[in-house]
This record gives C-alpha cells, sequence and structure tokens, in this order.
C-alpha cells in the first residue's frame, strides 16, 4: 500500500501559501509554535481542535496559481469555497507523521471518532491527501451516511477520493444519497467516468417511483444514463423529451446527442433547433446546472 | 377536579394555533442555556424558533438510564456537538453544549474513570462552552471524586462550569458545590448553579455565583414563583432555562416566563436579562460565544436559496403547513 500518492512537500508548502494569504500574524505564530509539538499526539489531536480558535473561519480567498498548484499535485483537489480553519485542519493532517502506518491510521480514525461537524468536514475534505488511501475507504462509505450537509458535501462535491477509491456499491450510494439530498450533481467529480449500468437501472426505478408520487425528478441525473440507453428505458427519456419543462427537454436531448442508440439519435434528430445547439455547444450539461441553482 | 374531563371543540383545534402570550413577548429574543434536545422533536424546535428562542445550551446529561460502556458516552457527545447543533440549526437555532459527566453515572467508577480519559478531547471542541453538567445528585464520595476532577479539568481549560444541584437535600449539596468550586480555584463568576430555588437563591448570589432557575413543573420551580424571586432579587447574576428533557417538562418555559414577567409589570430590561443577556454573559467566558453568530443562524428562510443551493440540505425538508389534512 503506498504512502502518499502524490507530492506531499509540495502539496504541504501549496496549502501553506494559502494559509500565509489568509491568515493573521497571530494564528500563523501558534501554527509554528504548535508545530513543535506534532510529534506529540494528544498535542496533534489538541491541536487539530482547536485550529478554529486561533485562525477563524473566514471564507478563504485563492488566487488561479495557487490553486494551479494544488491541480497539479493532486488533480481535482479543490479548496474554492473553503473556511480558513477547514483549510488549516487539512494542512495540519499532512503534518502527522507517517513512519508507523498502524499509528498513523489509528490516530486520523480516533480524529473521525471524536469529531463534530466542521472537524468532519476537514477530515472528508482531506481524503484526497491522507497516506496510504486504501485505508479510508470503508470510512468514506460511512460517512456517505451522514445526516449532515456539511459533511456529506465534503464528501460528495469537488472531492477526487470517492471516484477514484470507492467500489461500485458504494459509489452508486453516494450518487443516489446525493440525488435525496438535493446536492447540485455535476460537481460530483468523477461522475461521468464512473456511470455504470447498474446505476442507470437505479436511477430509472427511482424516476418511475417519483412520477408515481407526482415528484419532479432532477434532470441532471438522466446524464447518468447517457451511455445505457436502450430499448428498455428509451420510453423513459421519450417522456422526459416530451416534458413541458424545457430543462427537462433539454436535458433529454443531451442524453440522445451521446448515445449511440440509433432510435435516441432519431428522436433528438426531431428537433432540429435543439440539435443545433448541442452541435454549437450553445446547450451542454453546464448550462444545464446553472440552470438549475437559478 | 381531577380524572379526563369531557372534550370540547377548544381540545380539538390544532396545535399552531398562536398561543396568546406570544403576543406579549412579539419581538423579544430568548436564550434558553439548559435543554436536553436529543429528547425533543423538531416540533419543539419549529415552536423554540416561533417563540424568540435564538440560542441554546445542551448540558451533557443522563440518558433516563444508566450507560453501559465509554463508547455511548464518546457518541452521545458527538451527537451534541453534531447532528443536534446542526438539527437546531435547521430551524435558526444556535446550538452549543456543555460536556461532562453527570453525577448519577459518576457512581460507577469504571465507567467514571473511561469517560474522564475521553473528556479532555471534547472540552475543547468549538461550540462546547463549558463543563457541565456536574456535581451532586446522591452526594456519595465518587460523585464528590469526580466533580473535583472536572472543575480542575474546567480551570485548566479556562472554561466556565455548570452545576447541577441535587433534588434531595438541596441546600446543602448546594452550598458543598460552592465550596468546592472556590476549594479548587474557580472563581464565582465561572460558576453556574443551576436548579435553584427560594431556599438557596440568597446565599448563591450573596457568594458571587450566577444563579440560574430551571422553569419545570412540579419538581423544581414554577413560573409565578420565578416572578416572585425576580420581583425580591432583581435580574443580576440571573437566569431562567426550561431543562426540558424526556421528563414532563416545557422547552417554551423561558418565553412562557417572560410573558409571565412582563404580565407582572416586571421591567423589559430585566426580562431581558434574566431569559437572554445574563446566560450570554456567563457562557461567553469560554470564549465561544458570539452573539452575530445568532443572527446568521437565524437568517435561514427555508424557500429561500443562498448562492445558489437551498439550505435544505441532508434531508431536510422544509416546514409544512400543518392545518391541512392533506400530506404531500
Amino acid at each position: 500500500m503506498a504512502e502518499y500518492v502524490y507530492d506531499q512537500q509540495k502539496m504541504s508548502n501549496g496549502l501553506e501559501a494559502i494559509i500565509a494569504s489568509n491568515s493573521s500574524n497571530t494564528a500563523r505564530e501558534w501554527l509554528q509554535q504548535r508545530l513543535q509539538k506534532a510529534a506529540s499526539i494528544p498535542q496533534f489531536n489538541q491541536t487539530f481542535t482547536a485550529i478554529p480558535r486561533f485562525t477563524g473561519k473566514n471564507i478563504i480567498s485563492v488566487t488561479s496559481e495557487q490553486a494551479a498548484v494544488l491541480q497539479q499535485d493532486v488533480p481535482g483537489f479543490f479548496v474554492h469555497g473553503w473556511t480558513l480553519d477547514r483549510l488549516v485542519r487539512v494542512w495540519w493532517l499532512l503534518q502527522l507523521n507517517i513512519s508507523t502506518k498502524t499509528i498513523y491510521i489509528d490516530t486520523v480514525e480516533q480524529l473521525f471518532n471524536a469529531a463534530e461537524m466542521n472537524e468532519l468536514a476537514a477530515l472528508y475534505s482531506a481524503l484526497p491527501l491522507l497516506a496510504f488511501p486504501e485505508a479510508w475507504k470503508l470510512r468514506t462509505a460511512e460517512g456517505i451516511r451522514s445526516n449532515i450537509g456539511i459533511v456529506q458535501e465534503a464528501i460528495m462535491l469537488h472531492n477526487p477520493y470517492p471516484a477514484k477509491y470507492l467500489d461500485e456499491p458504494a459509489w452508486n450510494q453516494l450518487v443516489m444519497k446525493a440525488i435525496f439530498t438535493d446536492k447540485p450533481l455535476h460537481r460530483i467529480s468523477g461522475l461521468d467516468e464512473r456511470r455504470n449500468i447498474a446505476l442507470a437501472a437505479i436511477l430509472t426505478d427511482f424516476a418511475h417511483e417519483r412520477w408515481a408520487a407526482g415528484r419532479k425528478v432532477d434532470p441532471m441525473q438522466w446524464r447518468l444514463l447517457t451511455p445505457f440507453i436502450n430499448n428498455e428505458n428509451l420510453p423513459d427519456i421519450t417522456r422526459v423529451w416530451h416534458s413541458a419543462d424545457q430543462t427537462e427537454k433539454a436535458a433529454a436531448a443531451l442524453v440522445c446527442a451521446g448515445s449511440d442508440y440509433l432510435p435516441a439519435q432519431q428522436l433528438l434528430a426531431s428537433n432540429l433547433t435543439l440539435a443545433t445547439e448541442i452541435q454549437d455547444g450553445a446547450l451542454t450539461w453546464d448550462v444545464i446546472a446553472t440552470k438549475l441553482s437559478q | 377536579m381531577c380524572g379526563i374531563h369531557e372534550l370540547t371543540e377548544k381540545d380539538l383545534q390544532p396545535l399552531s394555533y398562536t398561543p396568546a402570550y406570544l403576543d406579549k413577548i412579539k419581538g423579544m429574543r430568548f436564550f434558553d442555556p439548559h435543554v436536553h434536545m436529543t429528547s425533543r422533536t423538531t416540533d419543539d424546535y419549529q415552536a423554540m424558533a416561533d417563540a424568540g428562542i435564538v440560542a441554546l445550551i445542551e448540558p451533557a446529561f443522563w440518558l433516563g438510564q444508566p450507560r453501559t460502556g465509554v463508547d455511548t458516552f464518546r457518541d452521545y457527545f458527538n451527537s451534541l456537538l453534531g447532528w443536534e447543533r446542526f438539527r437546531a440549526s435547521q430551524f435558526g437555532i444556535k446550538h452549543y453544549c456543555t460536556i461532562g459527566l453527570n453525577s448519577k453515572e459518576a457512581n460507577n467508577e469504571k465507567l467514571a474513570e473511561a469517560v474522564m480519559e475521553i473528556l479532555p478531547q471534547f472540552i475543547y471542541k468549538e461550540g462546547v462552552v463549558g463543563v457541565g453538567e456536574i456535581g451532586f445528585d446522591d452526594q456519595t464520595a465518587l460523585e464528590e471524586k469526580y466533580y473535583r476532577a472536572q472543575l480542575e479539568l474546567a480551570k485548566e481549560a479556562g472554561l466556565p462550569v455548570q452545576i447541577h444541584t441535587p433534588h434531595r437535600d438541596k441546600k446543602k449539596g448546594t452550598q458543598r458545590s460552592m465550596d468546592i468550586a472556590i476549594e479548587h480555584g474557580l472563581p464565582p463568576h465561572m460558576v453556574i448553579v443551576d436548579h435553584n430555588n427560594e431556599e438557596t437563591v440568597k446565599e448563591v448570589l450573596d457568594r458571587g455565583f450566577w444563579a440560574a432557575f430551571t422553569i419545570y413543573p412540579f419538581t423544581k420551580m414554577g413560573n409565578e414563583r420565578m416572578v416572585a424571586v425576580v420581583k425580591q432579587y432583581g435580574s443580576e447574576r440571573i437566569m431562567v432555562n426550561s431543562a426540558a428533557d424526556w421528563g414532563i417538562s416545557d422547552p417554551l418555559a423561558v418565553p412562557k416566563t417572560a410573558a409571565l414577567m412582563h404580565e407582572s409589570g416586571i421591567d423589559l430590561n430585566d426580562i431581558h436579562s434574566v431569559t437572554y443577556m445574563n446566560a450570554v454573559k456567563a457562557f461567553a467566558q469560554s470564549g465561544q460565544i458570539n452573539e452575530s453568530d445568532f443572527e446568521l443562524a437565524g437568517n435561514i428562510d427555508q424557500s429561500e436559496r443562498f448562492n445558489g443551493s437551498t439550505v435544505l440540505r441532508g434531508g431536510q425538508q422544509p416546514r409544512i403547513n400543518k392545518n391541512t389534512t392533506i400530506i404531500r
């Protein structure tokens, strides 16, 4: 099992640069002092917990250069919109000694076990950076079951860890939970790459349930069906295509445009306007995402 | 009169009508510094928010039956810091807590030792505004041992202490609690003595401690008596709470008491002190309370979106109209 699967020093420095441009002198001095004691596990834990008291919780600002450094090192790793305490906590986790794997894993697990909401959000945000990445799969699956919005979002949105490491049932669970809790699906890392036939079947079942109850279906969820359109689920896409809701119709058009299935392509060809918009790049999933968030 | 009386039309009215007392306290804001929300429903949160409660403190306490292992304590502490805080936030209420080993369970020495070991992991957490509720129940030697140990923890962490005073032999228990706190070097302004009554209030105030009163039917204070106490002792260092829990109790005790005080001619400033400001002052000594956070928590309009995102995360459903028989 690998230790760090990226350049840890580069990431630590990259985060430090963002911390430096977003924090006060007092906060930075305090962190320096705490670094001297980081080797002691109780002191390490206490620092992790106490961070917001010394850093505050302002939303950080990140320059595009700073963000690019992080992206180069760990593709998909994203800190925009974070509070300073979350960023510092994630950086602090990189200061934990990894020389003894069992101690490292046990320490991080204990932090999870005693964590409050904001700490959990920081810990789950740090998943793509933790050493021994295979070790956190169960923990991540557990986190998906959380009922707390910010914790769910820390795992689901702009986090490259789940797509890379979760097995298929856990991944599908993540996507379904995101749909259940109204998360913006387009912000899930690896959404298209991890589309699968089992998830497509779960989603069409789910849509039938929603329709039976007279409820709406998130147009974005049809995106996940794109490679799996067949004679069984074509009636569902056709139903969405005939929806009075223009966003739903546009979603159906995008699914058809991405499908190799001939009847789906014929459906799209029946509306030249939509077909042209897609061809010209005027209608994309991002356009739908923007409409949905308005 | 006793027993079941005949139901009238009035009894069958939906519970969501606006009770008259709410008019008397319209626009006022309240802080309930002692309420066990873990035992309450979301309906209570809605009613509390509607009555003007903007923040509360949930002290760690007994769940009604003893816990059998340290893990259930850990989970309980985690729920006070996690799920319960989130649930409150969905109703615009800022949730704080105090963390401690309660007096009843201090009598299980093996378990108590294990709990003492994990306490330092929790008392430094964000939003932990004190060590509590701790103190005496039966006034046993073990209760005293863990009360003292937790006073030391609080002192080291610079946190206020929230003291539960016993139901039986209350006066002596209250005096002992204060003596021991002083012995451990905790200044009276860092100690909130809870569940006072007419018999204990004078000494608590004279010695410079905070005197909290629990409006809890049958066993603790009634709010008519509370009105009399404020009339006699004024509003300095006095605070009112509901301690609502799994028993017959009322999470609206603070706003109802404020309404009664208003009706009884107590000055609005005094009402504000005993139902809001004094609790903020006492527990803000933890460095963990910022009144502007109440505003932020209160800014939730569940029908609106913020930055393109709805606040209805985590499976939370919007508030529903309870006056209709149709459920969608």
